[in-house]
């Protein structure tokens, strides 16, 4: 070894490396290289799989190595050298293989750790006595290490924080943790440098201002995009008898012949299913059609099993199986080699998420990414061909981040009162260099300490929330006790309570969400992992079962993973719409469907991009009043609701409200005149929160968010695990809080943040704001169809509904009967 | 409401009660007191207005009724002891003109001295008091000539009209032997009950009490 090296010398040794591979360095890793050894920060705008972790890795070991060439040998025991936080657990341990292989053959010495929820704790107690030099953690987990109090000193080395897919953080509370922690770093440790790697979407430069916070405007730093456009090949599964397709559902399984013919002429497929309820459809559909197939088909979702879950993604790699029926669980992670084929099931609802699960499939450089559309009903046809026409325009999804999450914030702070305390005045600088606190006032950092000190005005009386204390200017955790509660209760994923799945002997099958359960009783036989079982017993957190032949049984439908159309989709779908008024139908998909907008323009109107048409009519459940604004679930719950309450200020009368991707409807006892109600007034921006507020349903969106601010904030603790509280009881709890500070505290800013998170992420106020304006500049077509239209139907079927009323209860009574239950 | 059941008047109080004027005695059920504060104990934040808020109104039927006697048909305190007890005892000792008295519930299992210490009159299962016999459970076997009044449940029925309309409301249930009331407590939850051919159900609505 000789002389310091020069930069010349760094990238040409990163060069190497890659040949001796026999892989030759793509520009925008070099790129990165130099950026980095420039002590820039920067992000790095590439897919998974594109060799972005050795775009990173290489010049932070380049850097130790020129700093150490000229010795004998590179020194030992360095400390931490830097942090890899990603949001994944699946996928630390191949970051930590890739480290290690660069390490090993670089010759460093450098010990390179996971840190996650599910590292056991001697391995914790090893990690913080002596600290690896590369640790791979989560959000989570960094924020635990900040509450363990030497960790000034694990981390006084550190170089860089390397935020790994960072588009998945950006979306969540999680992003808000780590921007909370690097605020705390970067004051630690001058000079730390920051990076991030995302896959494409529609805002990254807000999403590396939300990264470097304060030090995006001083401009040191760099966007890199690796610019490696992979082929897609979209390919829509049309049904053979388009007027035997359903004009709603959300299976799909009428083609499962044509799906049969795709998986056998493939090596491994992947088919996404959006829902839980539709992975479970579709695997038993499946092997019940080809039974040649069982044996080689397995199912992949969240609520089985972890040890079920490995194993089956090691099957993948062994080349073991044909197809694998999963959910967004697959969407991320480790790469597939054998994957040939992806199949998508029902609308993917977004085109980055469509993205994300083609290139599952043709992993090498330069192969074409294959991915085939099966519509569940005949209207995704015309989904299929906005997707693709937004595919050919790039037209990916923004990812709204958060911004003042006093949850995160009171957590924060709590966790850093555990580990030494905190000085008040030094954090409130930093957490203002934040992205989501950059406006945070003087007065709502005094609530934010008065809350962690005494639980604010309306819950003072109460020890529970006494949780911190001031001591000689400092804040400090009032007890261990307190201490151990809080450093269990550290993150912001609140999911549903889950119950474990076993057999009567114990053997564990996976977990269940509690709501489900609930409904069932002993005797009941539902489907779970593609296996028919029946309750034998429910105890405690806890669901014995036993296999069952049974002919009916129940299958699950879990919360959530319904995404609503995004708005890169809604446009589009509007733009097809307007081809098939004017007659263009140039693609597969618009030709197959065009029996079905045939009838709709029979029986009413196919609306233009300029037009908004309104359906009315009447049947013996009473009038129903259908708007099609094509803006997508969210943004028409927001719209119905508004113009419910503005049509009930006019006339005292009662809606009942449907809503779906596509449209609205209001549905009441009385007869309307449309024309005469629908002037543009209906659809103004005036006064639009105010009215939103007012109609009842933006409470209830509200008490919903509630819950999750109300566990993250610390108001209701979770349980010690093996304890976990029942959903019911935090939900319970949740929501009395909720009604109390909205009696008692109405300036309380968790119950703001509620507000202010249905208005952000709910009701999506952008968008419906934008929505609002194109629609007053549309022409209103109102029709009074004779029969249900193809595109009210899956509308007047839908059984989930809000509503609003001007009419007082007892008015509304005296018109009603009593509804028998069956016994 | 005014209702004659048995020759005898009752008042069907919209706040979740009956008065009973020939007996000048207020029966209600369910008012689960110290529900918020076993939560809380289970690290579960439940706020203290809950419990003024069910006190608050028992004061305010006494002003309008004047009740010579409160019945408490079980379920009155929700779990174990706390301080919420405490402050229920001093309610009692203020309202020393009323006899107080418990018909025990499933959830009244506090120990024998808490109430022997207290103002209660404490019945374990029924009270007899012709034509009436009121329990906690609705009885499984009848006792002729007495008609029985209970809780436990929390009676609420559904309401629906045109227009896919709907509303929950708690409700007093009326049948051919016997009857349950609301419950009393905020906070307890409906149970939805399935009337049938001669059985009367009177439903709480906006302070006011309505046959349906």
């Amino acid at each position: 070894m000789g002389k310091q090296m020069g930069r010349k010398e760094q990238l040409a040794l990163g060069t190497a490396w890659f040949e001796k591979q026999g892989w030759k360095p793509f520009p925008f890793q070099v790129k990165t290289w130099k950026a980095y050894l420039q002590g820039k920060n920067g992000m790095v705008n590439a897919a998974t799989g594109s060799g972005k972790t050795y775009a990173l890795l290489m010049p932070i070991m380049l850097e130790f190595v020129a700093r150490h060439r000229h010795k004998d040998e590179y020194p030992a025991d360095n400390g931490l050298q830097a942090i890899w936080i990603s949001p994944i657990k699946a996928l630390t341990v191949e970051i930590q293989a890739a480290a290690q292989r660069l390490v090993k053959d670089l010759n460093l010495g450098w010990r390179v750790a996971v840190r996650t929820g599910d590292t056991p704790a001697g391995e914790r107690t090893k990690q913080k006595k002596s600290p690896p030099e590369i640790l791979i953690t989560t959000p989570e987990s960094l924020h635990l290490l900040l509450g363990s109090p030497n960790y000034k000193e694990v981390f006084s080395g550190l170089k860089v924080l390397v935020a790994d897919e960072w588009h998945e953080l950006i979306g969540s509370k999680r992003g808000v943790q780590v921007e909370l922690a690097l605020s705390h770093l970067r004051h630690l440790i001058p000079g730390l440098r920051t990076w991030g790697i995302s896959a494409t979407i529609g805002n990254m430069e807000e999403a590396a201002a939300v990264l470097f916070g304060a030090e995006y405007d001083a401009g040191n730093w760099e966007l890199i995009r690796a610019d490696i456009r992979k082929k897609i090949d979209v390919q829509t599964i049309i049904p053979k008898d388009i007027k035997k397709f359903p004009w709603a559902g959300n299976l799909g399984t009428v083609l499962v012949e044509q799906v049969l013919e795709i998986i056998n002429a493939s090596r491994t497929t992947l088919l996404f299913t959006n829902t839980r309820r539709q992975c479970e459809r579709w695997y038993q559909t499946i092997i019940d059609h080809d039974p040649e197939l069982i044996g080689l088909t397995a199912m992949h979702h969240s609520a089985i099993d972890q040890k079920q879950r490995l194993w089956v993604e090691q099957a993948i790699h062994d080349e073991k199986l044909k197809v694998v029926v999963c959910t967004s669980g697959l969407d991320l992670g480790v790469d597939f080699r054998p994957v040939d084929t992806v199949i998508q099931i029902g609308s993917p609802k977004g085109v980055a998420r469509f993205l994300q699960r083609a290139g599952r499939s043709g992993h090498q450089p330069n192969a074409t990414s294959r991915i085939h559309l099966v519509p569940t009903h005949a209207f995704e046809l015309i989904e299929a061909a906005a997707l693709r026409q937004a595919i050919i325009d790039e037209k990916l999804e923004s990812r709204i981040p958060y911004r003042r999450s006093f949850d995160v914030l009171v957590q924060y702070l709590v966790t850093l009162s555990v580990s030494g305390g905190f000085d008040a005045d030094v954090i409130y600088e930093e957490v203002r260099q934040t992205f989501a606190f950059a406006d945070i006032t003087p007065a709502e950092w005094e609530w934010c300490l008065d809350f962690i000190c005494t639980g604010g005005s309306s819950l003072r009386a109460y020890d529970e929330y006494q949780r911190v204390g001031l001591y000689k200017g400092k804040y400090y955790i009032v007890n261990q006790a307190v201490a151990a509660r809080h450093r269990m209760g550290i993150g912001t994923i609140v999911s549903d309570s889950m119950m474990q799945l076993k057999y009567r002997n114990g053997a564990k099958i996976g977990n269940i969400e509690e709501r489900f359960i609930s409904s069932l009783k002993k005797g009941d036989v539902f489907v779970f992992g593609g296996k028919k079982l029946e309750v034998v017993m429910i105890r405690n957190m806890e669901v014995r079962v036993k296999k069952s032949k049974k002919k009916n049984f129940i299958t699950p439908s879990w919360s959530g993973g319904r995404m609503p159309l995004s708005n890169q989709l809604s446009s589009g779908i509007r733009a097809q719409l307007t081809l098939v008024q004017e007659g263009k139908f140039l693609t597969r998909e618009l030709e197959a469907v065009k029996t079905l907008t045939d009838i709709q323009a029979d029986r009413s109107h196919v609306p233009t991009e300029q037009e908004l048409l309104v359906e009315y009519f009447q049947d013996r459940e009473g009038y129903h009043l259908v708007f099609y604004p094509f803006d997508g679930r969210f943004i028409h719950e927001g719209l119905s609701s508004l113009i419910a309450w503005r049509i009930s200020q006019q006339q005292p009368i009662s809606f009942s409200i449907a809503v779906n991707d596509y449209g609205f409807e209001l549905l009441t006892d009385q007869p309307l005149d449309p024309s005469a109600l629908l002037d543009p007034a209906i659809f103004s921006t005036e006064s639009l929160w105010e009215d939103i507020r007012h109609s009842a349903n933006a409470t209830e969106m509200a008490k919903r968010k509630f819950r999750d601010i109300a566990s993250i904030s610390g108001l209701v603790f979770q349980g010690f695990p093996g304890s976990r509280k029942s959903d019911r009881h935090l939900q319970a709890s949740a929501q009395m809080i909720y009604q109390v500070f909205k009696d008692h505290d109405p300036d309380n800013l968790l119950l703001q943040q509620a507000n202010e998170e249905v208005l952000r992420f709910q009701l999506e106020e952008t968008r419906l704001q934008a929505a609002l304006r194109r629609i007053q500049g549309q022409e209103l077509i109102i029709r009074e169809p004779k029969r249900p239209t193809p595109f009210a139907f899956p509308l007047i079927v839908s059984r989930l509904r809000a509503r609003v009323s001007s009419e007082t209860l007892k008015d509304r009574i005296q018109k009603m009967k009593l509804k028998l239950i069956r016994p | 409401m005014m209702l004659n059941l048995k020759g005898q008047n009752l008042h069907l109080s919209p706040d979740k009660a009956i008065f009973w004027e020939e007996q000048h005695s207020l029966i209600m059920a369910d008012l689960h007191l110290g529900k918020a504060a076993h939560f809380r104990k289970k690290g579960l934040a439940v706020p203290p207005q809950i419990l003024e808020d069910n006190l608050t109104r028992l004061r305010e039927l006494i002003e309008l009724y004047s009740p010579e006697r409160v019945l408490f048909l079980g379920d009155l305190f929700h779990s174990r002891l706390n301080k919420v007890w405490e402050v229920f005892t001093s309610f009692l000792e203020d309202h020393a003109e009323v006899d107080f008295v418990l018909v025990k519930g499933n959830h009244d299992i506090l120990p024998a001295e808490a109430y022997e210490n207290s103002a209660l009159q404490i019945y374990p299962d029924t009270l007899l008091e012709p034509p009436f016999v009121f329990s906690h459970y609705p009885l499984e076997e009848e006792v002729p000539g007495y008609y029985n009044f209970y809780g436990h449940i929390h009676p609420g029925v559904t309401l629906g009209g045109r227009g896919r309309q709907s509303v929950k409301l708690p409700c007093y249930f009326f049948e051919p032997t016997r009857a349950v009331l609301p419950a009393f407590g905020a906070f307890t939850g409906l149970s939805m009950i399935s009337p049938g051919a001669g059985d009367q159900v009177f439903v709480i609505v906006e302070g006011e009490v309505m046959e349906v």
